[in-house]
Parts: C-alpha cells; sequence; structure tokens
C-alpha cells in the first residue's frame, strides 16, 4: 500500500497543473510585486531603484501607523465575533432548533452571498440620520432613547463598530456552516457517551466538542484572520475610509499609495507587509493549536 | 457514484462550453481601430455624444471602428495606471484634470493639444475660456488635453421655501447666515450636502476661502507663497463649524452620500444645495425631481463683507477631461477623426443635451430647458474664474484635505488643526518636488 | 412534578421559536429591504424612508437594469468563466488535497505552505503584474485571463478545506479499496471523491459566490463590452459626481444574486443528503 501510495507519477499528476495555475496566477505576481517593492514611483513614469527604503519609510509614516492601527482593532474585533458567533450558531442549528435546522441554516448564509455594495448601502441606510432617521435611530426614537440617536457613520467613536458588526454579520452564517459540517461528522455515540457520563450544556461544548473541533477552529481562526487584514471592499463600501482617516485600513492606503499617490513600490512594499503579517500570524497560530493538541 | 457521474456530466458540459464559446475570443485589434475609455455607459453623457458623431463619420469612412471601453469613475484612475506602467495607454481616454494630467504630461505619455488642434485647424472651435482654465490647470505646462464640459458652481436652491418665508436671495455672507437661522428657526434644514463622498464639503470650505481670499487663494497655498495655516483659511473652517454647530447642516452631515443630498433637496428636507452646473441632469429628470422643472433656484456665493472676492468671481470647472496617448496618435487615423468629431462637438452637445462642453456654440436653440438656461446666463456672467479646493494639490494633500474635511464638518478637528495638516503635506510635496 | 417539567419545556420551546423567528428576520432583513428597493421608483427613494414599502411596484427598475446593464450579454459571460473555473477549482483542489493528506512523497509539507500562502495575498497587489504577463501572453479580453486567475485565487482556500475534511477520514477506507483490487484513480474517483462530497458542495458554493461577485480582475482584464461580467454592469449606474440610480442598482443585484441563491438552496439539499447517508456509514 505504501507503493501504491507513493507513486510518484500519480502525484505530478495530481498535484502539477494545480501548482503550475497557482505559480503562474498567485506566485510569480507576489515575487514581481516583491522586486517593485524595492523601487520608488511608478513604472511607466518614473522608477527608480530604492533598496530597503519603502519598509524603513513605513514606520515614520503617520498615515501607515494610523491605518495600520485601524485594522488591528478592526482584525480582533471581527475575528472574535466571526469565529465565536459562528460557532454558537453552529452548535444552535444541531443542539438549539432540530426542527428548524435545514430552514435556518439556509437564511444563516444569505448575507454571505450578498455582494458588497448591497450590504454596505444596507447598513448605512439602518444607521443613517439624515436626511432621513434610518431603522436604528427610528427605533431609538420611538422607544424614547431619543439621546442615543446619533450619527452612527459620522463620528470616529461609532464608525469602526458599526463597520465590524456589519463584517461579523455578514461573515458569520459562512462559520456557521463551516463549523457545521465539522460537527455533524461527530459520531453520535461520542456525545451520547459523554450525555450518559452526565455532561451537558457548557461542559459538554468546552471538554469533548471544542477538542474536537480543534483543527477546523484552527482553519476558521486562520480564515477569519487572513480575510480582515485584508479588509478592503466592505469599508470602501460602507464608510470610504471617513470620517476622517477612522476606518481606513491598511489595504485602502496600500490601494491609495499604488494607484492615487504614484508611489507603486511603496504601495508594493505595503502590500508584502500585509502579506507577512498574515503569514506571521498563520504561523502563530498552528503552533498554539498543535501544542494545544499534544 | 453519483458524483463522480455528476462530474463526468460536468466536465462534459464544460468542454461543449469551450467548443461552442470560443475562450480565446478577443484578440488583437486591427490598424484601423482606435480606443475610447470612458467613465461613462455608451448611452451616457459624454460618452453618447462622442459616439453618436463617430457613427456619422463612419458613414463617410466605414473602414473606421472605434473601441468603447467604460471603467467606473472611481477606478480610472486605477486603471489608468495600470495602462501606464504597461505602455499600453488607448489611444483616447477621460482623465481628471490638476495634478493627475500634469504626472502624465510630464511623464511623456500625452499628446500635446495645442499643437494638434493647430495643425488640424481646431483651434478656433475650443472656448477660449475653457482653454485657459485648462491651462492654468495644467500648471501652465500648456495644452494638452480637450474639455468635456464648462461647469459653474454655486447655491441651487427650493423657490417655494425661500418665496414662503419672504426671503430674498442673499448677496453677503452675513445676509447668508440670516436667510439660514430663518429657515432654521421654521424647521428647515438650510444646507444638505454630499458629505460622505468627501470633495463635495471641501466644496463647501472653498466658498468662503474664495470670498475672503480671492478666487487664486488655494493656488497661492500650494505654490507655498502664503501659508494654508494663514487666518484668513482657519477664519473659513471657523465659519463651517459654526453653520455645523447651528444645526444648518443638519445631523451627521459627513454621513449623507451624493444621491442622498440631492433627494434631501428635490423632497423639500433641505433649502439650499451647494453643487455645479453638471447637476442640471438631475434638475432635468422629472421623475426624481419633484420640484418640478421651475422649483429650484441658482445663485453665486455671496460675498464676505472685507473679503477680497466679488459676485462675479466663480468658482468653474471642466469636470473630466479627455486626452489622447502621443505614442498612438496617427495623424490619418486620429488626426481626421478628432476633425470631423471636434468641428461639431460645441454645438451638437448644445442641439441634443443643452450642455456647454467648453467649445464654441455657433447656434444656441431657442428652447432650451429652465436649468440650461440658467447654466447659461451664468456661464456667460463669470468674470475672474476660481478652482476647486483642491486642484491644485498634489494627489496626497488631496486626500489629506477630503479626508479631514469630514474631521472638520463633525467638530472632531479645529479648524487650526485641519489647515496645518493641509499646509504640512503641502509642504512635504514641495520639498519633495 | 410532570406539570412543571412540561411547563418548562414549553417556555423553552416557545423563547427558542421567539428567538429564531427574531433571528431568521434579521438574517431575512437585507433579502427583503434590497427586493423593496428594487422595486421602488424614483420618488420613492426620495420620499420615504429606506425601511418603507413603495408605494407602487416600480418594474422600470428592472428593464432599465436589464438593458442599460447589459445584463444578458455579461449574464452570460459570468456563467462561462465562474462555471469554467468552479469545474477547475474543484477538479485541481480534489486532486491536490489528495496527494497532500492521503499519499506519502517528499516535499509534502513544503508544496502544502505554498498553497496555504495564497489565502493571503492582498488581491490588490497581483493585479499590475498579472495585467503585465496577460499582455506579453495576449490574453487580455479573453475568458483564458479570468479564468485562470479565478482558478488561481480559488485553489488555496478549496485545497486547505477539502484537505481538513480528508484528514478526518479514516485510512482503512484506502486499504480496503486497494485490498479489493482498486488502482490508485479508481479509488480517487470511486471512493474519494463521494465521501468528500460535503466539502466540495461548500467549495463550490463558496468559490461560486467569491468568482460570481468578482470586479476588480474582469475590471482590470476585459476591456471590451462583449466580454465584461455582471458585477461590471452596476458602473452603469453612477455618473461622475457621485449621482447613483440607486433603484437600478438593486434591480441589478437582486438578479445578479438570483443564481448563487438557487445554487446554495438547491445545494444545501445535497449536504442534507450527503449527511444522512454518513450516519447510515458510520
Amino acid at each position: 500500500m505504501k507503493e501504491l501510495l507513493g507513486n510518484r507519477k500519480a502525484v505530478m499528476l495530481f498535484v502539477l497543473p494545480a501548482l503550475f495555475i497557482y505559480l503562474f496566477s498567485v506566485f510569480i505576481p507576489i515575487l514581481w510585486s516583491a522586486a517593485y517593492s524595492l523601487y520608488r514611483g511608478m513604472p511607466g513614469l518614473s522608477f527608480e531603484f530604492n533598496g530597503l527604503n519603502n519598509y524603513v519609510k513605513m514606520w515614520s509614516d503617520t498615515m501607515f501607523i494610523g491605518s495600520f492601527t485601524v485594522t488591528l482593532k478592526y482584525v480582533l474585533i471581527v475575528v472574535a465575533g466571526q469565529v465565536g458567533l459562528g460557532f454558537l450558531l453552529s452548535l444552535m442549528f444541531v443542539f438549539g432548533i432540530k426542527k428548524y435546522t435545514t430552514l435556518v441554516r439556509t437564511l444563516v448564509f444569505f448575507p454571505v452571498v450578498l455582494p458588497v455594495v448591497a450590504v454596505g448601502q444596507l447598513f448605512s441606510k439602518i444607521v443613517e440620520i439624515s436626511p432621513q432617521y434610518g431603522l436604528l435611530n427610528s427605533l431609538l426614537a420611538t422607544i424614547g432613547l431619543d439621546s442615543l440617536v446619533q450619527p452612527w457613520l459620522g463620528q470616529s467613536s461609532t464608525a469602526l463598530g458599526v463597520l465590524c458588526t456589519m463584517d461579523i454579520w455578514t461573515a458569520m452564517g459562512f462559520y456557521a456552516v463551516i463549523f457545521y459540517a465539522a460537527l455533524v461528522e461527530i459520531p453520535q455515540d461520542i456525545i451520547e457517551a459523554a450525555r450518559i457520563d452526565g455532561a451537558s450544556g457548557i461542559k459538554l461544548t468546552s471538554k469533548i466538542i471544542l477538542p474536537l473541533l480543534r483543527p477546523i477552529t484552527m482553519t476558521c481562526f486562520i480564515f477569519s484572520f487572513t480575510g480582515t487584514l485584508k479588509v478592503f471592499e466592505s469599508a470602501l463600501a460602507l464608510t470610504r475610509g471617513g470620517p476622517g482617516v477612522s476606518t481606513k485600513t491598511l489595504s485602502m492606503y496600500m490601494y491609495d499609495a499604488s494607484f492615487l499617490y504614484s508611489q507603486y513600490g511603496y504601495g508594493s512594499a505595503i502590500a508584502v507587509f500585509v502579506l507577512l503579517e498574515c503569514f506571521f500570524v498563520s504561523v502563530v497560530l498552528n503552533r498554539f493549536f498543535k501544542s494545544r493538541m499534544m | 457514484m453519483r458524483a463522480f457521474k455528476g462530474m463526468k456530466v460536468l466536465g462534459f458540459v464544460i468542454l461543449v462550453c469551450c467548443l461552442h464559446v470560443n475562450l480565446f475570443a478577443g484578440g488583437q485589434a486591427d490598424e484601423n481601430t482606435i480606443q475610447f475609455l470612458s467613465i461613462w455607459a455608451e448611452d451616457k453623457d459624454n460618452s453618447k455624444l462622442l459616439l453618436e458623431l463617430t457613427e456619422e463619420y463612419k458613414k463617410e469612412n466605414p473602414d473606421f471602428n472605434l473601441e468603447f471601453e467604460l471603467v467606473a469613475a472611481e477606478n480610472l484612475r486605477q486603471k489608468v495606471k495600470v495602462l501606464v506602467a504597461s505602455d499600453s495607454v488607448p489611444d483616447v481616454f477621460v482623465y481628471e484634470a490638476g495634478k493627475p494630467i500634469v504626472e502624465l504630461i510630464d511623464g511623456g505619455i500625452l499628446l500635446d493639444m495645442e499643437k494638434t488642434f493647430t495643425d488640424l485647424g481646431l483651434m478656433d472651435t475650443l472656448d477660449p475660456g475653457a482653454v485657459s482654465l485648462l491651462k492654468r490647470l495644467a500648471d501652465n505646462r500648456g495644452l494638452y488635453d480637450l474639455p468635456l464640459g464648462m461647469n459653474v458652481e454655486g447655491i441651487w436652491y427650493n423657490k417655494k421655501m425661500f418665496a414662503d418665508l419672504g426671503l430674498d436671495v442673499p448677496e453677503t455672507w452675513s445676509e447668508l447666515m440670516d436667510v439660514c437661522e430663518v429657515l432654521h428657526q421654521n424647521g428647515i434644514q438650510p444646507f444638505t450636502a454630499g458629505g460622505k463622498d468627501k470633495w463635495p464639503i471641501t466644496r463647501v470650505i472653498n466658498m468662503y476661502v474664495m470670498r475672503r481670499m480671492g478666487v487664486d487663494a488655494m493656488e497661492r497655498g500650494s505654490k507655498g507663497e502664503i501659508s494654508f495655516t494663514d487666518p484668513g483659511f482657519v477664519e473659513a473652517g471657523h465659519v463651517i463649524q459654526d453653520m455645523v454647530r447651528k444645526g444648518y447642516f443638519g445631523e451627521g452631515i459627513v454621513t449623507v452620500d451624493m444621491s442622498s443630498a440631492a433627494d434631501a433637496l428635490f423632497s423639500g428636507q433641505a433649502a439650499m444645495f451647494y453643487n455645479g452646473s453638471w447637476f442640471t441632469q438631475d434638475l432635468n429628470d422629472t421623475e426624481r425631481n419633484l420640484l418640478g422643472p421651475d422649483g429650484v433656484g441658482f445663485f453665486n456665493i455671496p460675498v464676505v463683507e472685507g473679503g477680497v472676492g466679488k459676485l462675479d468671481d466663480y468658482s468653474v470647472n471642466c469636470g473630466n477631461i479627455l486626452v489622447l496617448s502621443a505614442k498612438a496618435y496617427d495623424e490619418e487615423l486620429t488626426g481626421e477623426w478628432l476633425k470631423y468629431v471636434f468641428s461639431r462637438f460645441g454645438d451638437y452637445a448644445m442641439e441634443t443635451t443643452g450642455t456647454f462642453k467648453g467649445f464654441k456654440v455657433s447656434n444656441m436653440p431657442d428652447n432650451v430647458p429652465t436649468y440650461t438656461r440658467i447654466v447659461g446666463e451664468e456661464l456667460a456672467k463669470v468674470n475672474n474664474a476660481g478652482l476647486w479646493f483642491e486642484a491644485s494639490m498634489d494627489d496626497k494633500t488631496t486626500q489629506v484635505a477630503q479626508n479631514f474635511a469630514q474631521s472638520l464638518f463633525n467638530l472632531e478637528m479645529t479648524p487650526e488643526q485641519y489647515f496645518e495638516e493641509i499646509e504640512k503635506s503641502s509642504k512635504e510635496y514641495r520639498e519633495k518636488n | 412534578m410532570l406539570v412543571s417539567y412540561n411547563q418548562r419545556r414549553n417556555i423553552k420551546r416557545t423563547a427558542i421559536r421567539i428567538l429564531v423567528i427574531l433571528f431568521l428576520f434579521v438574517q431575512m432583513y437585507p433579502v427583503l429591504w434590497m427586493l423593496m428597493a428594487a422595486f421602488k421608483s424614483p420618488g420613492d427613494m426620495t420620499s420615504l424612508p429606506a425601511y418603507a414599502l413603495p408605494t407602487e411596484l416600480y418594474f422600470k427598475n428592472f428593464s432599465t437594469a436589464w438593458t442599460t446593464g447589459r445584463m444578458s450579454i455579461f449574464f452570460r459571460n459570468s456563467l462561462i468563466v465562474t462555471i469554467s473555473s468552479l469545474f477547475f477549482i474543484v477538479f485541481f483542489s480534489s486532486t491536490t488535497s489528495f496527494a497532500l493528506i492521503k499519499m506519502k512523497w517528499k516535499g509534502q509539507q513544503l508544496i502544502a505552505s505554498l498553497f496555504l500562502m495564497g489565502i493571503m495575498v492582498p488581491v490588490t497587489i497581483v493585479l499590475l503584474p498579472l495585467f503585465q504577463i496577460y499582455m506579453k501572453l495576449g490574453l487580455l479580453n479573453t475568458y483564458w485571463s479570468l479564468i485562470i486567475t479565478y482558478t488561481g485565487f480559488g485553489l488555496s482556500l478549496s485545497i486547505f478545506l477539502i484537505s481538513n475534511y480528508m484528514r478526518s477520514m479514516p485510512d482503512d477506507i484506502i486499504e480496503a479499496a486497494f485490498i479489493d483490487g482498486c488502482n490508485l484513480y479508481s479509488l480517487f474517483f470511486r471512493i474519494i471523491v463521494p465521501l468528500i462530497k460535503n466539502a466540495l458542495v461548500t467549495v463550490v458554493i463558496i468559490q461560486f459566490f467569491f468568482r460570481w461577485n468578482d470586479l476588480i480582475f474582469s475590471m482590470t482584464f476585459i476591456s471590451r463590452t462583449s466580454m465584461k461580467t455582471i458585477q461590471t454592469g452596476l458602473m452603469y449606474f453612477s455618473d461622475e459626481y457621485g449621482s447613483k440610480n440607486w433603484g437600478a442598482i438593486f434591480a441589478a443585484i437582486s438578479m445578479g444574486v438570483t443564481p448563487t441563491l438557487l445554487l446554495y438552496i438547491v445545494l444545501n439539499k445535497f449536504v442534507i443528503e450527503g449527511m444522512t447517508s454518513g450516519a447510515v456509514k458510520g
């Protein structure tokens, strides 16, 4: 059997086409960009070798540091929300509401498939204050909480919160479905056995289910981290980085630098930084989950 | 088993698709084709005009072909930068005036339009006012672009509201403030603005700057002749913040986008709206403009007492502009097309859409919509032209000015801090170049 | 004792029901809202609050979206590139995952992490290099430019998902198959693929959604109107000064979202089927 599974011709046949496409469309462009990150200016206009200066310059660029901070805050909140709520939802599908599972599971996925433009517009309408109160503000006004009526997207203190809520709400169904797929794979007898031993509720979840779900939990965390570190479209659709620069993320700044300021080299350097950041987080997460598994 | 069968079927379907639809469809354009990159759909605005004229041209030159490409206005810069970096700019494309085009001029990308139009004998078709505006926007490097619009900006207001409250059109800033106060007392939000889109509110700041410091204040600031931290600029910030505090912009103005702001005016939720004359296309839309074909009036920015600006100083702009690739230009192909299309462009635009394009109009049609007529009258009154707030700024300073305008309008930043940021960024750019 | 137990159960049941309904509302609201917005006339958009029902059903948004947004052409193009790339993604990522997880060879780890890296790549950064590559190869304005890119970018996530799923699969199945005289290829197609159906369905749904909603690649690589994809259709409804025809935009989005929703609803059934068969097996 070892021989059969070590068949080199089969490995090549199975892996090479995918590897070729992947290298061609993802990996080579990345290396290409990494090379660009050593230049200053814009190819086609003025482009000169700059060594590692772009990577040094970052740390004295207030815009870079500002958007980096915004991104970090956003990532921490959204990752916790997406993975946490996703997990809770999946528990609900399996244990809480057996009867309606199919319906709920179908519906929870709806926001995932809506285009970002639509979701952004929806949320800005929900929290709208002018020219008309949106759903949230009208609701607050109706139940007498007028003092809480505020321009949610118009002030730095709340804009990021709305953005986080939106992205948690959009993606939690995705994580719920992933968790759900893993949950139903857990053999019923393990759970029954635990139940007979008297485990239920929180204890059952933390002692039996979570350890069994460790690989998928890691997957979810890595998805969520890498997805949120790159956040671009949702912030653009909801706030365009405003008010001021309070929701301006690293990816948005990268886009601006590359295509608006004509500092393509600098933009590439930021992109490489984002990539390294993702890589670092993944390695750390991997280590963490592996060590806990022992 | 079933999945495997399903996969086979899917594979077969795709194979058939591949054979049926040539996945390599496309290929290279032939030599009689010029490419045109635009931000308006084929049946809208300038694209419509240019494509219709091209159709006429094609009747006499059946071999000629124009390949149209649409890109969203907000992605125009990215698209063009990718094309520039890959040395494949289209023959003709729409771009932005000011620093964006200066950069392309300096990179040797763009065709010298003054020379080209002189060679083709087309120089006379251009409106001299537009030409000097474009040259000024290109930082006096010459004429490298063609105007696609000629707009005045000012305040559009709900005529009925003004009449009901017995309000006259204000001519001075303090009269304007009185008008605002009366409206506000009567439960009407005086101003609306597209604060979410950022640029519309820097224009509101510019209203005051232009009147207090004169039409060239921003340009002098960008050149470093005066500092953006001068009292006149800061005063503008204070005036605006006062208006915000008094509720003249309603609540959360930085969350309102341009469309909603226009709708607020149309539905009577706000009385005034600072906007350019491109707004006429929304005003002429009878389904959207609930105030009707005569319900909205226009007045120029009131003068500031003790300020430099006068009532015949207008804030003007040409919107997006048209440029040609220097490398791809071919006198026989592109030149002949230019000659046909642009000798008729000004008249054709006025005749079919009632808009001014920065080209001379020789035949003024008799019955134009009210709003178009208003714009024509105002354009005729322009004595000194002022540019918009960011026109003379580099790209980064533009972003600084626009982003933090929101912070100024939601009172999270003081006027001093705001202009400090602009000065800092502007100075950094001057020192680098 | 019995009564109070029953009461408690009833209360619990009602509470759950209320929660479910509330939850359903929160999840359904955007879709309802989108449809509502799609049926609003410009006048309704102007004068009604966003959550109010339209005063009349304004179908013109849909006809505007269909004709102005050139939906019929764009729909076809999107279907071609999405389905083709989906096929490649599903096929290649399942073969690769199998080789990475169940087979034994040198360099496995390296290749696995190489693929994993792909989920971290910010899309904007590959635009310029890819554009230049496609230009040199003459692939601009072809379906292939999109199919290749979509496949490349879809692989990482899909391999990741399928690998995880395969890892939990017991090796005795493979052993048994070999004893029965299966060769590697028939093992893969006849035994493995049916077993990972759940994962494949998940991949199909997620990838369909990502590829279907792509704007930035198709905008960069495709310049010809006849070759553009569905999301570019949305560009037709906003102008240079930020004025937007929201009614038509939402009509276009509603139409554009339909295939994804249908696909999900149909495939969701398969997931349940796969589950029950799994239970029988277990």
